[in-house]
């Protein structure tokens, strides 16, 4: 009977997400906390997952109690146990390892693991839905139902053991303990909850060393996954981070391609290399990104998308127009203006001497919104096409 | 003296009466009788300039002054369609197999207009993506003329099913065009240039048009202004804007095959031209300034010009390695005018809202999309129509767009739809006796696909 209840309750928790955008994940205090560390600046959507991060200092697990709804997921999921030996124990707390390479990652400006947060876990199941059906989304959305999964055979393996956002409350709880054990007495009363984790007492030094070293190989990792960034980047979302930490902040929510309205956003289905498996890219294709809309930054949980103004998102460089005459009709001798007339910021005009024409760009004026690219009547390959500069790496 | 005969006795007296100031009416009432014998009559020639009265300009107090004259009726028609573009084409076929009396009048001796006298050869836009397939939106008597090009060598290349963009041979499309608007029944007087327009009130009946034959008058119940240039709707008074456009010349050139297109190329020549449907032939376009198109000067100019430029430009392939076999075929007869007068119609369509999905209650056409990918935009009747001014419609070149979308709507391909629309709806002005205006949208919708065309 309990099961069936579960199942409804499980049901209920997730149909509303189905079609949401919000940018639940902002308010993981892991995301939040490494997303700002690796973009070295603090969003106003960092403050939400914050306050998350102080309390959870202050409350063993506040947000694996009160907050997740993987955790809630969990244990409704447990609930439908089968029966047999739960044999979680046994299970490495591979989370802490995640959590400290991801933050040795963050400090190199590359957060390893955050598309592991359990929120980022939970948004990207329900993206999966709106996205097109390819072994990648479905590896993306499979996620939490594995994460669940694991659960269901092994209670307690992903959170307890797994989660880096678990890790991260531990380690926090670990480090107050560490600190109140030098002044007083542990105080066993603290970690009443079934969720507590088990506290070792030994000296602070040896307590830092692991986290230390794999900060130092996640730190390590990172420098490599930035050098490896891929080259030319692919188009990012307008006021994306330099493509060197984009794809390692991003935590692949894919907020950004379903609230973009002009659907030029499409996921990364490993065009660009391993780093970028399902970030946004832009694809000019059929539309462009609209002058008067800045909605993927509005939406992007980690910071990966920066929030811009309207104003800003215009001087926002995306990439940069590129004609290539030997394909373009105007130079071909034809009555085309497509592209000049497309672009909303006025930088291409017709160039002439006469029976060479060509569209010229006016390199200061381009943005790379991609309005030239989709214009372009040029068929296979289109006349003018936009590439990416957004690189630093 | 020998004695004349009854009618030049009475051409004497009338000018005489004119002459003497007490004309006009007497006069016009005499001459619209003489000369108005024509009415409905087709075959009746007009008289000999020579036995006409004459009222010579004359010069008073440094001022050419045109005295004031009685002009013949040369015919009285109910649509009266002034230029033979692609859009007066396509207007006069329309209005005339909707059945009723239709006149078109085109100042030179062939119909096409740019397309076929300016060597712009290839109709771009012809198709666009609906629902997911290519689609041909020019369809009704522009697609009659392509699908009649598609029999006859050369006719129309690119013309077959799956592709769009079509290139069609200047003189196959001269030629079909000329058989289209005889079969249809259209009276149709080249080498007259239209010149003036006559008006009663806030209402255009007819225009003026200079020939050979003299200045004669044509009386209409509607007229369509397809000069290209709103030579008419400007003459009538009627609002309207003047831009200035980029005036090129086209020209042709032979032996294509024979170039060595790598070589030419590093000599800095590579701009060979568009294909047609002649083999080794090719057609070469030319930008040329941003100016006005109205202006005589600039007109003389730019003819001079182009034609130094061309020929110079071809002497230079010719001294090419890889180009001595290149020779210029032709220079259009026809100066690459694109854009000069629009007319403020009640509809001014924007770029934006042709790339927006929308309808309007009023499409009376689909323009086409120029790579074909893309979904057609609607053209609603407002372009087509004077914001005050009564008995006139605009199709083609001059009608009423922004200034980005002039260059989809200055497209042969719009210039045949909004053509064959404002052709359709003098034709039903004229049937339920009422001005374009007024014309029932739904009974015009019908009408038109009816006629074959594509309204989405
Ligand atoms: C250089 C150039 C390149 C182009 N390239 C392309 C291209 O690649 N593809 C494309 O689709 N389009 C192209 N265009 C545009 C297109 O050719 C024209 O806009 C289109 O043909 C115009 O058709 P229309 O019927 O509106 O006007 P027009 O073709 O200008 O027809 C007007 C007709 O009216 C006659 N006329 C004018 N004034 C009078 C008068 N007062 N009395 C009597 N008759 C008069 C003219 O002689 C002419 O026959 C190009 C245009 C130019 C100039």
């Amino acid at each position: 009977m309990s099961r069936w209840v579960s199942l409804i309750v499980i049901a209920a928790l997730v149909s509303p997400w189905l079609r949401s955008v919000l940018p639940v994940a902002a308010v993981s205090p892991f995301v939040a906390l490494v997303s700002a560390v690796a973009a070295r600046s603090v969003g106003i959507i960092t403050l939400i997952g914050l306050p998350m991060l102080i309390l959870a200092v202050l409350v063993p697990r506040v947000f694996c109690r009160f907050v997740c709804p993987v955790g809630f997921l969990q244990e409704m999921a447990a609930r439908l146990r089968l029966p047999g030996r739960a044999r979680w124990r046994s299970w490495p707390r591979v989370g802490r390892w995640f959590l400290w390479l991801t933050i040795g990652g963050a400090l190199a400006g590359y957060p390893l693991f955050v598309w592991l947060d359990p929120l980022a876990l939970f948004t990207g199941f329900f993206s999966a839905f709106r996205l097109p059906t390819t072994i990648a989304t479905i590896g993306a959305g499979a996620l939490l139902p594995l994460a669940m999964l694991l659960d269901v055979l092994f209670p307690g393996a992903w959170c307890k053991r797994m989660c880096p956002l678990g890790a991260l409350q531990e380690a926090l709880a670990i480090a107050k303990q560490s600190l109140a054990n030098r002044t007083r007495a542990t105080d066993e009363s603290l970690f009443s909850c079934p969720h507590s984790p088990v506290i070792p007492t030994s000296s602070p030094f040896a307590l830092a060393r692991r986290p230390l070293i794999a900060s130092l190989v996640g730190g390590a990792g990172a420098l490599l996954a930035r050098h490896t960034a891929a080259k030319p980047p692919p188009l990012r979302p307008p006021g994306s981070l330099p493509e060197d930490q984009f794809t390692g902040v991003c935590i692949r929510c894919s907020g950004c391609i379903r609230v973009c309205p002009s659907r030029i956003l499409k996921p990364d289905l490993g065009q660009h290399g391993l780093a970028g498996l399902l970030a946004p890219v832009a694809d000019f294709d059929t539309a462009y990104c609209k002058e008067d809309c800045n909605a993927c930054g509005q939406v992007c949980p980690s910071g990966a998308i920066q929030r811009l103004s309207l104003a800003e998102k215009k001087r926002s460089i995306m990439g940069i127009a590129k004609v290539e005459l030997s394909r373009c009709w105007l130079a071909e001798g034809r009555d085309c203006t497509a592209c000049i007339r497309s672009c909303p910021y006025e930088a291409l005009s017709v160039s002439s001497d006469g029976f060479d024409s060509h569209p010229a760009l006016d390199a200061s004026k381009c943005i790379g919104c991609g309005a030239c690219e989709a214009a372009c009547p040029a068929r296979p390959e289109r006349a003018i096409r936009v590439f990416s500069n957004n690189l630093t790496g | 003296m020998i004695p004349l005969s009854h009618a030049v006795a009475r051409r004497k007296l009338l000018q005489w009466f004119a002459s003497a100031g007490l004309g006009p009416a007497i006069g016009s009432k005499l001459v619209a009788d003489e000369v108005g014998a024509a009415k409905g009559a087709r075959e009746l020639q007009p008289t000999p300039v020579e036995d006409r009265p004459h009222y010579p300009a004359f010069l008073r107090d440094g001022q050419v002054i045109q005295p004031e004259r009685p002009l013949p009726v040369f015919r009285e028609t109910d649509v009266l369609v002034v230029g033979g573009g692609a859009a007066g084409f396509a207007a006069a076929v329309s209005a005339a197999r909707a059945g009723v009396k239709t006149m078109l009048v085109e100042r030179y001796g062939y119909l096409g207009g740019l397309w076929t006298g300016g060597i712009v050869l290839v109709v771009i836009s012809t198709h666009a993506t609906q629902n997911g397939d290519l689609t041909q939106v020019v369809r009704g008597i522009g697609g009659d003329l392509m699908d009649r090009l598609a029999k006859v060598q050369p006719g129309i290349v690119n013309y077959e099913p799956g592709k769009h963009n079509p290139t069609s041979d200047p003189e196959a499309t001269k030629f079909m065009m000329d058989q289209m608007i005889t079969e249809a029944g259209v009276d149709i007087a080249f080498h007259c240039w239209a010149t003036d327009v006559i008006m009663e009130g806030n209402t255009i009946r007819g225009v003026v048009f200079d020939s050979k034959a003299g200045r004669q008058a044509i009386l209409a119940k509607v007229v369509i202004d397809t000069t290209g240039d709103g030579d008419i709707f400007a003459a009538a008074g009627a609002e309207h804007e003047q831009r200035l456009h980029a005036i090129g010349l086209v020209h042709r050139i032979g032996n294509v095959d024979r170039v060595d297109k790598d070589k030419l190329a590093q000599a800095g020549l590579k701009q060979m031209g568009s294909i047609e449907p002649l083999p080794s032939v090719r057609w070469v376009n030319l930008r040329g300034p941003s100016t006005n198109g109205l202006d005589i000067a600039e007109l003389t100019r730019l003819e001079i010009e182009h034609r130094k430029a061309i020929w110079e430009r071809v002497q230079k392939i010719r001294a090419t390695p890889g180009g001595e076999d290149v020779y210029l075929m032709q220079v259009a007869p026809q100066l690459g005018v694109r854009t000069t007068r629009l007319l403020a119609g009640t509809h001014q369509l924007t770029y934006q809202e042709s790339r927006e999905p929308r309808t309007f209650p009023d499409t009376v056409a689909i323009g086409g999309a120029q790579n074909g990918k893309h979904a057609g935009w609607p053209i609603p009747y407002g372009v087509l129509l004077p914001k005050k001014l009564d008995g006139l419609l605009t199709a083609g070149r001059s009608s009423c767009v922004d200034e980005k979308l002039v260059e989809d709507m200055r497209l042969i391909a719009s210039c045949l739809t909004t053509g064959h629309a404002a052709g359709a709806a003098a034709a039903l002005a004229v049937k339920d006796n009422c001005t374009p205006r007024d014309v029932d949208i739904a009974k015009l919708q019908a009408l038109l696909k009816e006629q074959g065309a594509y309204l989405g």
